[in-house]
């Protein structure tokens, strides 16, 4: 989806503006904050299953 | 990664805020030797800019 | 393609010439030929190259023995070739997220503490760029096609950022700082594989009035901090 939404139709990569760059890396922080809790997540659980 | 195929020894961490105070320590460090290499190189730019003048007042006499 | 080639090429000028060719030819092949260049490259526009910028886990030139080109190189080459316009190159330089920071108002304390730390080294320019190697990507690409005031001017901000970078050298990884690596680009004639062009002192500019003299973000602290050195130096002697 990312592909199609870059190079478009017409197989020229389509410009993108400073807007959608912020956007862009506003969605990337998201996603890595959250895979930062995930981590945190599962390292939590991993610690409670050896304690039991 | 797969576009990466040499296997290295990476022991090198780059995660930050492990220990600040020691991180700030090591940044004014780095700050304070740049600020010092400014000042010499402005110091030998001054003495440059004399030792031109000085020749450039020596007259032909002096110079011989 | 059309920007690779040497008659074809018909895009914005950056330094009188194609701004693809800053980088050397020997090294440009091994990056067009490059895995990383072919499957992780093609087709990135200035918005999805964050994605791939997110991920470097490393800056640096070519490795290995047969000189292979770093994803941090090819992301600047990928630049060279879009040549994003202005705006972008300073939201890849400095944006940060300021919603995230209101909702983390009542955070944890390690929030707190970096903002002090933030403080200490005058605020604003020391953290903002929030993933580092986007940041040190912009400021490669900014040292290779920018003009020397402004270089000084965006990049030296960047010298309060003490955050730490690997660095990938020909044998294996170093250890660096969003600092040093700037500094290394103000001061230093080759770097990441590729050869800077000659920036004009910071002195020279000055003299010519382009240039304010440059004030450390370590401001009064600075003399306290250079006797306290004078006296370790004396002790050790």
């Amino acid at each position: 989806k990312q592909h199609q939404l870059a190079v478009g139709e017409s197989g020229k990569v389509r410009i993108a503006t400073v807007e959608e760059v912020r956007e862009r890396l506003k969605w990337l922080k998201r996603k890595r904050d959250e895979e930062k809790k995930d981590e945190v997540i599962n390292l939590e659980e991993r610690l409670e299953v050896a304690r039991e | 990664a797969f576009w990466d195929d040499e296997k290295v020894d990476d022991e090198v961490d780059d995660t930050d805020d492990i220990d600040p105070e020691a991180e700030l320590t090591a940044w004014k460090l780095r700050e304070l030797k740049r600020v010092k290499r400014e000042r010499d190189g402005l110091i030998a730019a001054e003495k440059e800019r004399e030792e031109i003048e000085r020749r450039r007042n020596l007259t032909a006499e002096e110079r011989e | 393609t059309a920007l690779l080639d040497e008659r074809g090429y018909s895009g914005p000028l950056v330094r009188g010439g194609n701004p693809a060719h800053l980088i050397e030819k020997a090294v440009r092949d091994r990056i067009t030929s490059s895995l990383y260049w072919l499957e992780q490259c093609y087709g990135l526009n200035a918005a999805t190259l964050c994605d791939r910028a997110a991920e470097l886990t490393a800056v640096g030139g070519t490795y290995g023995g047969v000189g292979k080109p770093t994803p941090f190189l090819c992301l600047a080459f990928k630049m060279l070739q879009l040549v994003p316009e202005r705006d972008v190159i300073l939201a890849y330089l400095n944006w940060r997220d300021d919603e995230y920071e209101k909702e983390e108002e009542d955070g944890e304390e390690v929030k707190k503490e970096e903002k002090e730390t933030g403080d200490v080294v005058n605020g604003s320019n020391g953290r903002d760029g929030e993933f580092k190697y986007l940041r040190a990507l912009a400021a490669f690409y900014i040292r290779l096609t920018w003009e020397p005031v402004e270089i000084y001017k965006t990049l030296e901000p960047l010298l309060a950022d003490m955050r730490k970078l690997k660095r990938r050298t020909r044998e294996g990884y170093a250890l660096t700082y969003v600092d040093q690596f700037v500094d290394d680009l103000l001061t230093k004639d080759r770097i990441c594989a590729t050869s800077l062009w000659k920036l004009p002192s910071r002195t020279m500019l000055e003299d010519l009035d382009l240039l304010e003299p440059r004030e450390s973000p370590l401001g009064e602290e600075l003399e306290e901090l250079e006797r306290e050195q004078e006296e370790k130096m004396d002790e050790s002697e």
